[in-house]
């Protein structure tokens, strides 16, 4: 067939998948489609973002093109450094500085037949709600606890209950030596990103005092040389952390103060790992998780088999200690939780109104409201400064502050944590 | 794919939309607006629409720094609040823990700071440096061993630091005049 | 928790004078900041072979060799179809087709690091069984996926216990491996205990330092910067003072038992307080638990002393870590620098947490720590000097270090867990039926494919007898569990996907890297001093819920 040679499916390519996709298990949804339309909608239809192509992103570009995904775009702002090729297998010596997405998207294209890999070498924030529309299915193998917060947000504001396509699951991987995770979020249905912001270990902070004057240990030496001495010395000029010149540098100026206070230990990697705050890696754990991720990806995909419901938490220090179970969905989430009122008003109404409507409503019910949309404020009741400078907004009207469809977030001392209100005009 | 969009029906939160504005930016506005300050803080914003950067005045009522008038620089970034706040003080004072760089040594910036404290914790923690300047832990060696060996001598440099003295080779700045 | 290496460790040894590391460091930094200059020397010594050439097995194969394995053969005598260059992302997709499986995907993975020899082996396994089987053991882990039950039997009899087998099993989502080995020491197990201070047994020079201070008179601000351990130590000996003039001579070495007794203590250290808010009497009073829990040798490193009893000399020479436990032991019994408390005490830390304190103060506490540290060294020393064995410094200072944390574990033989002791697997499908239902359900799959290729239809039927024969008859089979997990089999018996495959590749590896460097605790049968047999040291992975469980 010659539609199969351009697709470059070769007698028995899928053998190992088909097994699964021509048949429902135990485990299987009622829904699943065994056969033909599954395989099409995988293989021809489904289109796949991928965020980050590091360590976990390496292993998940691959798994997807195997796994039969052939749509797949991956985002990535970084360059590849030598550091990486310790588990980062789709790069070598010879990539070292260039774009981690295309240089991962090229090695996939290379290497397995008839699947698009689009790259994207830049930030996850320059693009577009339209753009992140596009895919049925987001994995994100990132180390920014910043950016995943980000795409979490934009995929939960994604969600419009009019058009069920807007949900796309999100999958995310992290890893940190021997421990990693993996999870499935379904934007507003599951836990999110943000609901679970206080699992994260807390970063090493030494006291700046400590720093200053009481140090004990090589990382308040080399802390005193970042945080203290570089500003001094260097005034503006910001630390660049990439480069050897600037941790050497710091290094030597850590060293001497290390010295000077009879402490052992510091050395150019130490300084490195701290101002850095490098977070040892290996491919062997990467390899876990990207697995687990890809895993659900495609079991969402094809509905072959039930998914993770919803953390999977893996630690490899004694043993192989693992502990799957469902992260609850917090209500004062700020992200997924709180509440939506679509408020349908008269154009001519003003902020001051509007203000007054919410106070008094019933169902509503709140003190003292402060205002603000996604770009702007509206009116704010505190500090003064602030609640002056917007006191003009309230007699304003309303669709001369926000247009038709528009939102508004509202905060008050009396809720959990914010409300947002869908104005339509009538 | 799964049917997801028949568990949303079913679910309760069926017809949420949620705003584009960023976790970050309804913490900020949140803690602002339910500060709840002494008059001797006041906050200030160079540009009223940029809830991220703002400056603190502390004008202590009461102990050795009463009558001057200390300005901090707060820089807040999208991290809020799973990052603290980045706070300064933009003036050169003689104190314990503010060092001449402006550095400032108050554990909940660094070390204890958790997504659960707000601005108004770190500004009350900040007016408590001015009132019970902690010598044990000091950023200004100095100037605590001042405090609590030769008192008198503390008391006299920070009333003439607060003056606009310059006190072996500082130049430290008039916290009086504003 | 913290498993990441200091890094002077992690380096040193490979660095460069000017400070900067060299290539081969950076390459490897993020890996050396977990186990250590030491971890990779002995990754890059190690030798595996892997057969056949499945895409778990390459899979394997990669997280080996980017961590940068010494050596590798990989072994299969057979020609790449179409499902492998489906499925198996070490070869060249269909290019491959035709080709031999080793030397194709030997190329694939050696692309990856030229640090690493890896060599193609096109020879079938059971002909090297027959033929120069000695070879295999020149190996030190080998490692076999979805081989059928006959062919283990002889390899596993002939590598025991000298080289590790690892057996990997995976049909469709469900997959489960296990390692074999006899003993297996670890001396870094990075473990999250740390040592004891022994503030409850101060040594002398402590003690004398303790209580030479003038707390009511020094400098308050020196006061203020006091180390948690030192307060500690003197309001313990200041409480024994009291209590051996109330009650008696003999109750001098007692700590606070009794409830009232702790608050009274933790009272005692708050009225040592000179201002309100000392932030390092605040630790002291946080830490003051460390008075009443008496310093103890664990119990899993005490019945490494029965496990290794002092050598009879008459006996074939110990092994190194056989003569340093043994040195142990024998100073836990008798430890002259300690006079006070000469017995009961592992070596003492030389290194000390961070805490309040001042540098000054920090820094002479660690020197008392250290010279302690060093004259138990000495004493242990002439421990290990009479037991015979030749063990370098740097070995000594680690074992020293490790002392609290050290691990010896036992695995099974490869018969002894194919599938298992009936009466345990009795146990093991009541205790944990899930993961036992998965094993049984893989095991019965491999005795099937070494008899005859099931038909796929009656495959659940066949897997339900064969696992009866494995157990007591009349045992019943767990529901929902047994349905479930062969139900998952007999969907997809002789698929490899491709994330399963991954997903095992990343367990295996690790595991294989922990046994190689002796660094972590890879799965195991259970301790080896303990009497216990109630582990079959498998590890069971089920991907359709996403969990992983050990029987």
């Amino acid at each position: 067939m010659a539609d199969a040679q351009e697709n470059h499916d070769w007698e028995g390519r899928y053998y190992h998948i088909d097994q699964i996709l021509d048949a429902p298990g135990p485990r299987t949804d009622e829904g699943f489609m065994a056969g033909e339309g599954v395989k099409d909608f995988l293989r021809n239809q489904a289109k796949i973002l991928v965020i980050g192509a590091g360590g976990l992103g390496c292993e998940i570009l691959a798994n997807l093109a195997l796994s039969g995904f052939k749509d797949i775009h991956v985002i990535d702002m970084d360059t590849i450094d030598i550091s990486n090729l310790n588990r980062q297998f789709l790069f070598r010596q010879k990539d070292v500085g260039k774009s981690k997405a295309i240089v991962a998207a090229e090695f996939i294209m290379n290497r397995v037949p008839g699947i698009k890999v689009t790259p994207y070498f830049g930030k996850i924030q320059d693009k577009d709600n339209d753009y992140y529309l596009q895919f049925n299915l987001v994995i994100c193998g990132l180390d920014s606890v910043e950016a995943r917060r980000w795409i979490n947000a934009t995929l939960v504001n994604l969600v419009d209950p009019e058009n069920p396509e807007s949900l796309k699951p999100l999958i995310d991987g992290g890893t940190e030596g021997f421990k990693g995770q993996a999870r499935v979020i379904l934007p507003t249905i599951t836990s999110c990103y943000e609901c679970s912001l206080d699992m994260l270990n807390k970063p090493t902070a030494f006291p700046i005092c400590t720093i200053a004057n009481t140090p004990r240990l090589p990382e308040h030496c080399i802390e005193w040389a970042s945080v203290l001495e570089w500003p001094r010395v260097h005034g503006d000029k910001k630390m660049d952390t990439d480069d050897p010149d600037h941790i050497t540098w710091l290094y030597t100026i850590a060293a001497a103060r290390a010295k000077e206070f009879n402490i052992e230990g510091v050395t150019w990697s130490l300084t490195q790992g701290v101002v850095k705050n490098i977070i040892p890696a290996i491919a062997s754990t990467n390899a876990i998780i990207a697995a687990s991720c890809c895993n659900e990806a495609f079991k969402i995909a094809t509905s072959s088999a039930a998914y993770l419901n919803n953390y999977f938490m893996l630690i490899g220090i004694e043993g192989v200690y693992s502990y799957t179970f469902e992260h609850e969905k917090k209500s004062n989430c700020p992200v997924c939780g709180g509440d939506s009122v679509s408020l349908s008003i008269k154009p001519d109404m003003t902020l001051e109104e509007l203000i007054d409507l919410l106070t008094e409503r019933q169902d509503i019910q709140i003190k003292n409201p402060s205002l603000s949309t996604p770009t702007k404020q509206l009116y704010l009741r505190a500090p003064p400064q602030l609640e002056e400078a917007t006191r003009p907004n309230l007699f304003k009207t309303m669709s001369s502050l926000i247009p038709d469809g528009g939102e508004v977030t509202v905060t008050a001392g009396t809720l959990p944590f914010s409300l947002s209100l869908d104005i339509s005009y009538t | 794919m799964i049917k997801i969009w028949s568990m949303k029906k079913s679910e309760e939160a069926a017809g949420k939309k949620k705003p584009k504005t960023s976790a970050a930016q309804i913490r900020v506005q949140k803690d602002l607006t339910e500060l709840d300050l002494p008059s001797t803080m006041k906050t200030h914003f160079p540009d009223p629409a940029d809830l991220l950067n703002f400056s603190l005045t502390i004008t202590p009522d009461e102990g050795m720094y009463a009558g001057g008038t200390f300005q901090f620089s707060f820089a807040i970034n999208t991290n809020y609040p799973h990052d603290p706040p980045k706070v300064k003080c933009t003036q050169t004072i003689y104190h314990p823990n503010v060092d001449l760089g402006g550095n400032v040594c108050l554990n909940i910036l660094r070390e204890d700071w958790k997504p659960v404290l707000n601005l108004n914790a770190v500004m009350v923690g900040l007016q408590y440096l001015f009132l019970e300047p902690n010598t044990d832990d000091p950023l200004n060696k100095e100037a605590a061993q001042e405090m609590s060996k030769n008192r008198d001598q503390f008391l006299s440099h920070v009333k003439s630091s607060m003056r606009g003295a310059n006190i072996k080779g500082v130049q430290y700045t008039n916290v009086l005049v504003q | 928790m913290n498993d990441s290496q200091p890094i002077e460790a992690a380096t040193t040894s490979i660095q460069v004078p000017s400070g900067a590391p060299d290539a081969k460091t950076r390459r490897y930094d993020r890996q050396l900041r977990l186990w250590a200059a030491s971890g990779q020397a002995a990754l890059e010594s190690a030798r595996v072979l892997v057969f056949p050439a499945t895409a778990t097995a390459t899979s394997i194969l990669k997280n080996l060799v980017l961590p940068g394995l010494g050596h590798f053969t990989l072994m299969d005598d057979e020609i790449v179809t179409g499902a492998d260059a489906g499925n198996n992302f070490f070869l060249d997709g269909f290019k491959s087709i035709g080709k031999f499986r080793a030397q194709e995907a030997v190329k694939g993975l050696m692309e990856m690091n030229d640090g690493v020899d890896g060599v193609a082996d096109t020879r079938n396994i059971q002909e090297v069984l027959k033929s120069g089987a000695q070879w295999l053991k020149s190996f030190n882990v080998v490692i076999a996926h979805n081989v059928d039950s006959v062919i283990l039997e002889d390899l596993a009899a002939l590598l025991w216990p000298d080289t590790h087998l690892v057996v990997v099993n995976s049909a469709g989502f469900l997959a489960e491996f296990s390692i074999h080995y006899r003993e297996h020491q670890v001396i870094e197990s990075h473990a999250e205990t740390s040592a004891s201070l022994r503030i409850d047994q101060a040594f002398p020079a402590l003690l004398e330092y303790t209580m030479s201070l003038p707390l009511e008179t020094m400098d308050i601000t020196d006061h203020a910067h006091i180390p948690y351990p030192v307060i500690l130590v003197r309001a313990l000996e200041e409480w024994r003072r009291e209590r051996e003039q109330a009650i008696g001579p003999s109750s001098g070495k007692g700590y606070p038992a009794t409830s009232a007794e702790k608050k009274a203590f933790k009272e005692r250290i708050r009225a040592m307080m000179r201002k309100f808010d000392e932030e390092n009497f605040e630790e002291a009073e946080a830490q003051a638990f460390k008075c009443w829990t008496p310093t103890v040798i664990p119990l899993e490193v005490k019945e490494l002393f029965d496990l290794y009893p002092p050598s009879s000399s008459t006996s074939s020479s110990p092994t190194a870590f056989a003569g340093l436990v043994s040195a142990l032991s024998q100073f836990s019994q008798n430890n002259p620098a300690s006079p006070q408390y000469p017995s009961g005490l592992l070596p003492i830390t030389p290194t000390l947490p961070d805490m309040k304190s001042s540098t000054e103060e920090y820094v002479k506490l660690q020197k008392l720590y250290r010279a302690q540290s060093e004259k138990e060294k000495q004493v242990f020393r002439e421990y290990l000097n009479k037991s015979l064995v030749d063990v370098d410094d740097a070995t000594i200072n680690l074992f020293l270090k490790n002392s609290h944390a050290l691990k010896v574990l036992k695995g099974r033989e490869w018969k002894e867990s194919d599938p298992g002791p009936r009466e345990l697997l009795t146990d093991k499908l009541t205790s944990c039926p899930k993961e036992a239902a998965t094993h049984l359900a893989l095991a019965a799959l491999r005795k099937l494919k070494a008899k005859d290729k099931p038909d796929r239809e009656s495959l659940k039927d066949l897997l339900t007898a064969e696992a009866q024969t494995f157990l007591p008859s009349g045992t019943e089979l767990p529901e929902p569990e047994w349905p479930i997990a062969s139900g998952e089999i007999a969907r997809a018996p002789s698929a490899d996907l491709p994330t399963t495959a991954a997903f095992l590749g990343g367990l295996v590896a690790q595991e294989v890297i922990k046994m190689i460097t002796k660094q972590y605790i890879p799965i195991s049968a259970g301790n080896a001093a303990s009497s216990e047999n109630d582990q079959l040291g498998v590890c069971v992975v089920d991907l359709v819920e996403t969990w992983t469980g050990t029987l």
